[in-house]
């Protein structure tokens, strides 16, 4: 495929900024960690874009240089999973408190 | 063809994304991220990541998006009448703005900043693959064991935390102490 | 020379007999909180205190005995002890007798001891008894080190010694208010001239390398050809020193408010042995003051101008203790007078007379302020004589010395010291002049103050006021002082070749032969003829005697004589009463603008400024940090709002950078 670098960059920059986006406006929790989930995936395009793009012959003198972008990006799903469960949890916790998910609802740190 | 399959994804990707801000209700939202999800995934394929393609499709759509669904299902979120004030945008003047300006600075940088990308046209294709497995195991358990033995605490202790925080509140059976305690009472008042 | 340790003994008898008087006063604290003013342990501090004078008197007396009997020994000097060593400048501080401080001991410890025994009777009834002898031994523990000590360092310690235990003294009964504020105001006054003497010490130092008297004293002569522009300005620090402590113009003002404390005080500090700290410091540098002639005719003027100041002061003042304060500072002037003209002998001589006349005056006056219960103003007193006949004959005495009548001790002394001046020739002249009209003054005001005093009708109560005579431990050292102040004047009788001339001067020649040398380049001091001394003794009798009379007979009515002059010159009178206004002048264009800097620095800088710093930077951080506060609402998606503009943000630094 012979797509330029940057336009992988440029689609993946679109879609974090979407991502911030939501996660900046929305009021309902859910909607707000699918938004977080979002930008993982932006990041986890570019990491891999940039893979793509120094593996070009000259380069690419050892396996452990080329594949640090797709090890990285299976850190990166890693952690999303593992930050996605925890962040259900909480809203779970969060719902059996204030019988809501509404993020405005919660003000307890305030001070 | 796989630059104008490319290109479609793409879009497709965008789409969802919007999707997902933008849906009233949050079961639309997180259908649109598993749009998103195979979109991605396609696009990883074509770049030659096998290996990521099908992690993101097994982990992303098919645990964590689970995850979601059973959790709105848990909270019953899908009656449409009690979601206007619990779903909406909170577009007040300051923070849209703000939000909005965060947004297309970091959308302008990637773009503006691929245009400082190096030129890069062809891409030899690698038999099995750029991720191919054997060298991704290698790799994997010889130079990155740490980050992995860690990463396998860290599930542990999600594991963990998740069980903690979401577990049914229920009293705790009394310790054999105080059980013994309140027997001692009965019996004085008696 | 041997070492003698026991001239240890002088200085520090006194000082342990301090401790242990202060220690007693400490012990009779709870008794006399309970109103036991008079405790047994109290009059056991004034006895050991007036005993530790006894034996001091009596180690004196050894030591002059011992340079007396020995006409080869020079001087007694202690075990040295090695103060500073500094590698180049070194300080070894000893005890040393010569021929000059065996006089100045003679004068401090026997006249102290007077004084002291004097106190037990006039003190009798104080709460602070104790604390008193405390202090006087203190002061007499300094004023030895001053007049021991080897070194200009260990003399500075004397002279500061003497300036605290003036400052004890003189506010001695504080809780009157004005006694401290007098305290204080000697204190600083003293300090101005501490001050200069400090810079001349350190000149001294730059120039002979050491501060040792006898060795600066000796190396004057070399350093006459390179140094001679320095070593007069570090005379003159010096003298200015002297000023502070010897009350000359411009730094007498501390003296008649010095009368607020105890009269023995009076006596002892302000008439006998402080004021003359700074006399037996110019006596004791005489080479340095040979050697710049411009510095002693300055002495001259300001020692003359402030007898003059001093004398006519004095005329108009109408209480007792401040006539005689403003004649301590007048005769002071007439001691440095007599420096001034390079009659070393002469200054010692009215010194020591100066110490048995106005001492015994001081003490008088003390008597009678004890048997008028307290006071102190002459225009209330009148016709004492009869009630008082001991204190009466004795003042009458100690007058009659202050005045000059002839074959008096002041007599000789005052015109020793005349002779000298007018011998001097030049602008000694005017000088002269000064003096003589001081001992016109002198004679009057003396005279002035026995008429109101003791003669004349009783102005006062009879009935309230019962004047009564002295006990024995007043009147004993009154009547020693009379005859000392009445005989004196054998000490130093006019060069007129008759037996017994010139003792003084004699005794103190191997002192003061350097100076001499120095003065008159290896010829011969200036004699008067015998003509021309007859004359001059004749020309102070008349003086004396015509205005003692006038002195007497204007004021033996009464005090009319000073309301006719007030009618008749307002102006000149207030003048006069406040010491030509000099003080007045100090407190409004020096002290009052200090106070004023002060309070502005206290409240505007210190309050306002610096704790208005201190305390905004403590406002400042908790305004910011309420402030800041408000991010910290409590709303996670304000959280966020701060989150993704913070990351925008960096973003664009990190690429831009």
């Amino acid at each position: 495929m012979n797509v330029p670098t940057e336009h992988i960059y440029a689609l993946a920059a679109l879609l974090f900024a979407i991502g911030a986006l939501g996660f900046l406006l929305r009021r309902n929790v859910i909607i707000v960690l699918a938004s977080i989930e979002l930008m993982l995936n932006a990041a986890n395009l570019t990491f891999l874009g940039a893979s793509r793009h120094w593996t070009q012959a000259q380069f690419a003198s050892d396996s452990a240089s080329i594949l640090s972008g797709p090890i990285f990006s299976l850190f990166v799903i890693l952690v999303a999973a593992a930050e996605a469960a925890v962040g259900l949890a909480l809203i779970i916790a969060l719902y059996r408190l204030k019988q809501t998910v509404a993020l405005d609802a919660v003000a307890e740190l305030k001070g | 063809m796989a630059e104008t399959l490319f290109y479609l994804l793409g879009a497709g990707a965008l789409a969802c994304g919007v999707g997902v801000i933008a849906a009233r209700m949050p079961i639309f939202s997180v259908l649109s991220l598993l749009g998103t999800f195979f979109c991605l995934s396609a696009i990883y394929l074509l770049s030659g990541f096998q290996f990521l393609a099908a992690t993101q499709l097994l982990v992303y759509a098919g645990a964590i998006m689970v995850l979601f669904l059973f959790v709105i299902m848990l909270l019953n979120l899908g009656d449409a009448s009690g979601l206007r004030e619990q779903t909406g945008f909170s577009l007040v003047g300051k923070r849209a703005t703000i939000a909005g300006a965060t947004a297309l600075t970091l959308a302008l940088v990637g773009i503006l900043g691929a245009g400082f990308g190096k030129e890069f046209r062809t891409n030899p294709a690698y038999v099995g693959g750029i991720d191919d497995l054997n060298a991704l195991a290698t790799v994997l358990f010889s130079r990155y064991a740490l980050p992995f033995e860690a990463a396998s605490l860290l599930l542990l202790a999600t594991m963990v935390g998740v069980i903690t925080l979401a577990k049914r509140q229920r009293a705790s059976l009394p310790s054999p102490d105080a059980q013994l305690l309140a027997q001692k009472k009965e019996e004085a008042a008696a | 020379m041997e070492s003698l340790t026991w001239l240890w003994l002088l200085p520090l008898l006194p000082l342990v007999g301090s401790a242990c008087a202060g220690t007693l006063h400490f012990l009779t604290l709870r008794a006399r909180r309970g109103g036991d003013a008079g405790t047994a342990l109290s009059q056991f501090a004034g006895l050991l205190a007036t005993g530790v004078m006894v034996v001091a008197f009596g180690l004196s007396l050894f030591a002059f005995a011992q340079l007396a009997g020995s006409s080869d020994v020079t001087a007694l000097e202690s075990t040295t002890w090695a103060w500073i060593d500094g590698g180049s400048f070194q300080v070894d501080l000893s005890m040393v007798v010569d021929r000059l401080s065996s006089v100045m001991l003679l004068v401090i410890t026997g006249v102290g001891l007077l004084i002291h025994v004097y106190s037990t009777g006039y003190m009798k009834g104080d709460p602070g008894y104790a604390k008193f002898f405390a202090y006087l031994n203190l002061f007499v523990f300094a004023m030895l080190m001053l007049v021991l000590s080897s070194s200009l360092l260990g003399l500075f310690v004397g002279w500061e010694g003497v300036g605290l235990c003036s400052y004890l003294l003189i506010g001695f009964w504080y809780e009157k208010g004005w006694p401290a504020e007098a305290g204080q105001k000697a204190f600083v006054v003293n300090r101005i001239g501490d001050a200069c003497f400090l810079l001349g010490s350190f000149l001294l130092i730059g120039i002979f390398h050491t501060l040792d008297l006898s060795d600066i004293a000796g190396s004057v002569r070399g350093e006459i050809s390179e140094n001679s522009g320095l070593m007069a300005i570090a005379a003159l620090l010096l003298f200015a020193g002297a000023c502070g402590k010897s009350a000359q113009f411009p730094l007498f003002t501390w003296l008649p408010d010095a009368m607020a404390g105890p009269t023995p005080v009076s006596a002892l500090i302000h008439a006998a042995t402080m004021v003359t700290a700074g006399v037996y410091l110019l006596l004791r540098l005489n080479p340095l003051y040979a050697a710049a002639p411009t510095v002693l005719f300055v002495i001259g003027c300001v020692g003359a101008f402030t007898a003059l100041i001093g004398a006519s002061t004095a005329l108009v003042q109408r209480d007792i203790k401040k006539v005689l304060a403003y004649s301590t500072v007048s005769q002071l002037g007439y001691m440095f007078l007599g420096i001034s003209t390079g009659a070393w002998a002469a200054a010692l001589f009215h010194l020591v007379t100066h110490a048995f006349f106005k001492g015994l005056l001081f003490l008088g006056s003390g008597s009678v302020i004890h048997g008028m219960h307290d006071e102190q103003d002459m225009y209330k007193m009148g016709g004492l004589r009869k009630h008082m006949p001991r204190t009466f004959l004795t003042f009458m005495a100690g007058a009659a010395a202050l005045s000059g009548l002839p074959l008096t001790s002041g007599f000789f002394s005052k015109d020793e010291i005349l002779a000298h001046a007018l011998l001097h020739g030049n602008a000694y002249y005017v000088l002269w002049a000064v003096g003589i009209v001081s001992a016109m003054l002198t004679a009057f005001y003396t005279w002035r103050m026995v008429a109101l005093t003791f003669f004349g009708e009783e102005r006062f109560d009879a009935k309230k006021v019962n004047p009564h005579e002295s006990p024995f431990s007043m009147t004993l050292p009154l009547w020693i002082l009379a005859v000392l102040a009445l005989g004196g004047g054998l000490l130093n009788l006019p060069a007129l070749h008759i037996p017994f001339e010139q003792t003084l001067h004699h005794w103190i020649a191997p002192v003061t032969n350097a100076g001499d040398a120095i003065l008159y380049s290896g010829g011969e001091a200036p004699h008067a003829g015998l003509g021309l001394e007859l004359f001059l003794l004749a020309l102070g009798a008349g003086i004396a005697l015509l205005f003692a009379h006038k002195g007497f007979h204007a004021y033996k009515q009464g005090f009319q004589q000073d309301d006719a002059m007030r009618e008749k010159q307002p102006e000149l009178t207030g003048f006069l009463e406040h010491a030509w206004k000099i003080d007045g002048t100090y407190m409004a264009k020096i002290v009052a603008p200090l106070r004023l800097l002060s309070y502005v620095i206290a409240t505007l800088i210190d309050q306002l400024a610096i704790d208005g710093m201190v305390n905004g930077a403590g406002k400042a951080a908790m305004k910011s940090g309420s402030k800041l506060r408000a991010v910290v609402d409590g709303n996670v998606k304000s959280y966020a709002l701060w989150m993704g503009a913070g990351a925008a943000m960096l973003t664009v630094v990190w690429i831009c950078c």
